[in-house]
This record gives C-alpha cells, structure tokens and sequence, in this order.
C-alpha cells in the first residue's frame, strides 16, 4: 500500500518529475528529477529566476503539461497518464488558475467569469456554494463590477474576478502564475493580501510561480529552483531574506 | 519592406514568397479573386460564342436580340459575383487588420505614419487581387477552351470563334481593382491603431462598436424603404403590363443594396435571435457572444452568404411561380414544354448564381478560421480552465452554424419574396390559353426539391466552414496558447 498524499497532508505532490524539451545535443532538461509536495492549506511560494522550471513545474502538476518522466498528483490522483478529456476535467473542478495576465474571457461579465468552472460543468452552483461565491465577491469588492466586461476592468480588478474564479470551487489546490507581474506595486500588494487570506481564513492551499521575492514574502514556505531542481525549501521569509538567498544562489558558480 | 522586418519569417515556404503574402487570409482573398475573374472570363467567351453561333445560324430569327439580352445578363452575374468578392475580400483585410494591431501599432511607434500603413495594406490587395486576377484568367480561360471544345462537339456545331481575346483580360483587371478598392476599405481601422497599443498588454475590447454613419443609416433604410415600395408597385404594376418586371427589378436591387448598406444594423439583432436557439450552454454562449463580437465582420460575413441563399432562391420561386400564374390564367395544366424550358433556364440561373455563393462560402470558411487564429490564448485560457476538446469543437461548429443558419432563413426569405415578385409581376398581365384570365395573381410557388437543396448545401456548409478552424482550435496545448 503506498502512502496517499492524504496521509502526507499534501495538497499536490510530485516525485522524481523530469521534463526535456527537444532531442539530443539541442535537449534542454527543464525539470531534473524533482520530488516535492504542496502542504495542505498553506500558500507556497515557487521562486527562482527565469529558466528555473519553475513555470514548467507549475504547468505539469496543474495537469496543463505531461512530464517525460516521474509521477504527479492532485490530492490522491495521479495524473500522470491520465486523458485529455479527463485532466480537463480534473483541472475545472479540483484546479485553480490565477495568471498573470489575460485571465478573463473578454466576452463574458465578472460574474459570467467567476461562475465560469461551474458553467463548463454544465451545472449551477449549489445553494452552499453560491454563498460562498457571494462571500467571495463580497470580501473582494466585486459587487459593483459584477456586470461589467473586463476590458471594462483595471487590471487589479480582473485579477480579483480571477482570484474569486479560482476559489470558487473551493478546489484542491490554486495554481496562480506571477498574479502581480501585470500590476501596480499597490494592487500587487492587495492581491497579494487576498491570496494569503485566503490561504489564512479558509484553509486555501495555494501554489504561486513568482521571481519577486517582495511577492514571495507573502508565502507560508518559498521552495527555490534552480536549473530544474529544488535547491531551498524554508518557512515563510522576509522579502530582503529572499533577496539575499537569490543574490547569494546566482553567486555560486555552476 | 517594413512589415518583412518585424514579422517572424515561417517555416516551409521559398524565401521569394514576401512574408505578408503567406499571412492567414490572403491565400483566400486569391481564390476570391480568381473565382470572380474566372467566372467573368467564362461568361465572356459563352456569350460571344453564343453571339457569334447565332449570328452565323440564318435560321435562328432575332439572333442579335437574343445574344444581347444574353450579354446584359452575363454583366449582371458577373457583376454579383465581383460584388460579392468585394464585400468578402473587405471582410478579410479588416479581419487581418485586426490580427496585425499590434504589429501596426510597433510600427507606429518606430515612426510609421497611419496612413503610409493603409497604402501599404491596400497595396498588398491589389498585388493579391492582381494574383487572384492572373490566375482567374488563365484557368477561366482554359476552362472555356475546353468547355466549348466540348460543347461545340457534343451539339454538333461549328462556329469559328477564337477563345483567346484582349476583352477577357477586363474581367481580370476589374478584379484586380475592385481587391485594392476592398482592401483599402476594409483597412479603415489602420488609422485609430495607436502606438500605445504596442506597449500595453491592454485587453482586447469585447465588443467593437458599430460604426454605422448616421448618413449610411439614412441611405439604407432609405434604399430598402423605396426599394420595397417599388417591389410592390412593380407587382401592382404586373397586373396591367409585363413591364412591371422592370419596376420590380429596381426596386429588387435598391431593396437589397439597402440591406447590404445596412447589414450591420439588421444582422446582429438576427444573430441574437439565432443565439437563443442554442440554448445556454457554455459552448453556445461563447459562440453567441462571438458571433456578435465584431458586428460588422459578423454582419458582412453573413450578408454575403445571404445574398448568395436569396439569388438561388429567387430563381427557383420564381421558376415555380411563373408555372402556378401561367397555369392560373391558362385554366389549365401548363404545356409539358413549356415547363421544360422554365426548368432549363432556372437551372443555369441557379447555377450560375451559385458562383456568388461560393464565394461568400470561402469568404466565411476563412473569416471563421481568422477568428480562431487571433483567439488562440483566449481559448488557451479556456482549456486551462477546463473546456474539453469536444466542447471546443461545439463552439465552433456553433459558430459557423450562427452565421448559416441566420444567413439560410434571412436569404430563403428574401429570395421567396424577390422570385415571387418577378413572377407575378411579369406575368400577372399575360392571357394565356385556353383561358385568357388577366389579370392573374397567386401565391408564391415554392420548388421543394431546390429549396431542400439550397438548406443541404448550407448545412455542408456549416461542417466544412468548421473543419479547419476546429483542427486549428483542438491542436494547440493551453500552454503553448497561454505563453504568446
């Protein structure tokens, strides 16, 4: 019997993940045997710099992507080897995506965005999850934008519909891919505040891809990678703390 | 030229190829060109064989009647045609436009003035046009060779009549033109590019607004309104003299011309209307609210394919109404030849108009394709988000079926009442044997077999027009489409 992520109190695991793109001489080996597991309720910061693997990490165990080798899971199911049509549905109830930019379908409303996952699955919510949609909305300010379009949205305020969107299926776990890079250091900032209430207030495990470190000082635990691999696992981190441990990470010659 | 420099250069293709011209729509802006030349080429040289056939035959009486009511009519159908590919080819340059903002806008930003962009725009149309031209008249006139090579042999006759001539090349030249004029037209929205836009990840608006003038309104609603006046008048006029015919045809055409100058105001509400038929899906609400994104490429693209469903129509219904009058008047079954010769005539009417609706069918087909090319993040987004393949599918068949299906009900509508109209107003008057009741009116005849397949031909229609776009839209991985 193997051990469940269930029993590790994991949200999403991987093990042994590789990831290489192209062949021979040209391969470029993105992921390099990673083996990590997303704790359950917290919000964990991704960290590292630009060709880290740390998109491609996020891409795979968010079922967006297949590895060339290891295993992945959402809560208890592996994912690796599972269908098109069944990791679709995998991410529309049990996934949650905030990116950094073009989050929202530009023909439909906030609302028509937020209720968007539960659309796909050709159903309404259910009378619980309508309140807690409206709970939602309400702690995130969208009750007056609700009918607006998003180009008729700053981009603070389409990062909340993406956000409230994300959570609004209360899933195993959200995926959010530099949230702030398209924002004003203020809006970043809040929607930075909103992730980790969530996380905080209702037990939202929450994986967020991030290479600013004032971002990352938000997490509970901040994994770094570089060059495909895990090379830092700590608990939560001043961003000057995260500052030096990047400065000091590009020092170390390779 | 500028737009090679900023433009990524494609795999596959031989260098000598400028990048633009491999750019999604132009190689259906050719086929657009050069069906219509084609078909020009065509008639021209049936015509002037028929011409030269009656004049040579001493038995024929009123020969020169004959082939210049012949030659008017050629006109005329080439005339839809061209017209037809110009509204197409407009369609598609304000589509490329669209997909080119950005790179329009990195231009400007270099220094680019708007209006040296639109030149440059309308100059790529008339080399396409150009292309489209060349191509038409070569195949035209290979098609023609070998059309009356084969006719003359199987009707056994012999007339000296050389395909070759200087008058095809102006059905080639018309082309050419009409494609810079369309272009030009349709790159209008060149000029609100501004060079912010290439900066900004601004998202992109939902809904462009109509820019219908208050001046093309009043035209429009004015052409329809005198246009449907004389339609009746026509048929009033019908139940004293067959020139009534006239009457009507006038008023067929300002009736149309109105609604094609005001496509954009009468299309989207039909649009919506069709929208609701689909029910409240998600793939049925994104291709609503898709088909109504950009009202006037929707409305244009419809309208083309509309005035092609009504032409079929109109000869068809008037074919079986002249048949119901005339035997209305006659007292009595029609002769058996007489219905022959209606159903020939109709037939090669049919077909021949036909020709404008494949062209208003690629049209569509490549719009349709456009618009998935320039949505690929957005879709991206939604695969991320959970929309499976197969219902990606559904949004484009649904699509594709929003534009033919308001298009089939507006156009069969328009062609029951224009083919009715002609009918009646030409042979409302006539006594016809043993009978001779005038005047006669009736109801409109409706042919079910064509009217069927008119409704079959828009249903392939529909599936072929989504193939591309659906392989287009399933291929790409929402991570792929979500990095750009």
């Amino acid at each position: 019997m193997e051990i469940t992520s269930t029993d590790l109190g994991l949200a999403a695991r991987v093990q042994q993940l590789t990831k290489t793109y192209g062949t021979g001489e040209s391969a470029v080996r993105a992921l390099d045997g990673v083996t990590v597991g997303i704790r359950r309720g917290e919000f964990t910061a991704i960290m590292g710099p630009s060709g880290s693997g740390k998109s491609t990490l996020m891409h795979i165990m968010a079922g967006l992507d297949a590895p060339t080798g290891g295993r992945a899971w959402i809560g208890d199911t592996d994912i690796t080897g599972l269908s098109d049509l069944e990791l679709t549905i995998l991410r529309r109830r049990r996934v949650g995506f905030v990116f950094q930019s073009f989050n929202l379908v530009p023909t439909l409303d906030a609302l028509g965005n937020i209720l968007l996952p539960f659309a796909l699955d050709g159903r309404e919510p259910s009378a619980l999850e309508r309140s807690r949609i409206d709970g939602l909305i309400a702690s995130l300010g969208l009750g007056p934008r609700l009918t607006h379009r998003p180009h008729e949205l700053s981009g603070g305020q389409q990062q909340r519909v993406a956000i409230a969107r994300a959570l609004a299926t209360a899933p195993d776990l959200v995926f959010a891919d530099e949230p702030t890079g398209n924002l004003d250091s203020r809006s970043g900032r809040e929607v930075l505040a909103l992730l980790a209430a969530a996380s905080r207030e209702h037990g939202q495990s929450i994986a967020m891809v991030t290479h600013d470190p004032v971002a990352a000082a938000y997490a509970d635990r901040v994994l770094f990678l570089g060059d495909g691999r895990i090379v830092a696992d700590k608990p939560a981190q001043t961003a000057e703390a995260i500052s030096a441990h990047m400065l000091a990470a590009e020092e170390v010659p390779a | 030229m500028t737009a090679v420099t900023v433009a990524a250069p494609s795999r596959r293709m031989p260098a000598a190829v400028p990048v633009w011209l491999r750019e999604r729509g132009m190689g259906a802006t050719v086929l657009v060109a050069a069906i219509s030349a084609a078909f020009g080429v065509l008639l021209i040289s049936v015509t002037g064989f028929l011409g030269a056939w009656l004049k040579a035959d001493p038995y024929i009486g009123g020969g020169e009647t004959v082939a210049v009511v012949v030659g008017i009519l050629s006109a005329l159908l080439v005339g839809v045609a061209v017209y037809v590919a110009a509204i197409v080819t407009a369609n598609t340059f304000a589509t490329i436009v669209a997909g080119r903002t950005r790179r329009i806008a990195l231009l400007r930003l270099i220094g680019a003035s708007a209006r040296s962009q639109r030149a440059e725009i309308a100059r790529q149309g008339l080399v396409v046009g150009a292309i489209g031209g060349l191509v038409g008249l070569l195949g035209g006139t290979f098609a023609a060779w070998g059309l009356l090579a084969i006719g003359s042999r199987l009707l056994g006759i012999e007339v000296a009549y050389t395909v070759v001539q200087p008058l095809l090349l102006i059905p080639a030249a018309i082309v050419a033109l009409t494609t810079w004029a369309a272009a030009w037209a349709g790159s209008r929205r060149v000029l609100s590019v501004t060079p912010l836009q290439a900066l900004s990840g601004s998202v992109e608006r939902t809904h462009e607004e109509v820019s219908a003038t208050r001046g093309r309104t009043v035209v429009a609603i004015a052409l329809f309104a005198v246009g449907a006046a004389l339609l009746a008048l026509g048929i009033v006029v019908g139940m004293i003299s067959p020139f009534g015919v006239i009457v009507a045809f006038f008023g067929g055409l300002a009736s149309f011309t109105g609604l094609t100058l005001g496509a954009v105001l009468v299309m989207p509400p039909l649009l919506r209307l069709t929208g609701r038929l689909f029910g409240r899906s998600v793939p049925a609400r994104l291709a609503a609210e898709n088909a109504l994104r950009y009202p006037e490429r929707s409305s244009r693209m419809a309208i083309g394919v509309v005035m092609g469903v009504a032409l079929v129509t109109m000869f068809a219904v008037a074919n079986e109404s002249v048949k119901i009058v005339v035997a209305a008047s006659g007292g009595g079954a029609l002769p058996a030849d007489l219905g022959q010769l209606l159903d020939t005539f109709a037939a090669v009417m049919m077909g021949l108009v036909a020709v404008s609706a494949v062209i208003a069918a690629v049209g569509l087909v490549n719009l349709l394709t456009i618009g998935i090319v320039q949505r690929r993040r957005e879709l991206g987004l939604l695969r991320a988000l959970g929309l499976t393949s197969a219902q990606v599918r559904r949004v484009v068949l649904f699509e594709a079926a929003h534009v033919t299906v308001t298009a089939l009900v507006f156009g069969l509508a328009l062609g029951v009442a224009y083919g009715w109209a002609a009918a009646q107003s030409l042979f409302g008057s006539i006594p016809i044997p043993p009978d001779w009741a005038s005047p006669t009116f009736v109801p409109p005849g409706m042919p079910w077999v064509p009217l069927l397949v008119v409704v079959v031909a828009t249903a392939v229609l529909t599936l072929v027009a989504a193939v591309t776009p659906t392989r287009l839209a399933t291929r790409a991985a929402p991570v792929e489409a979500l990095a750009e």
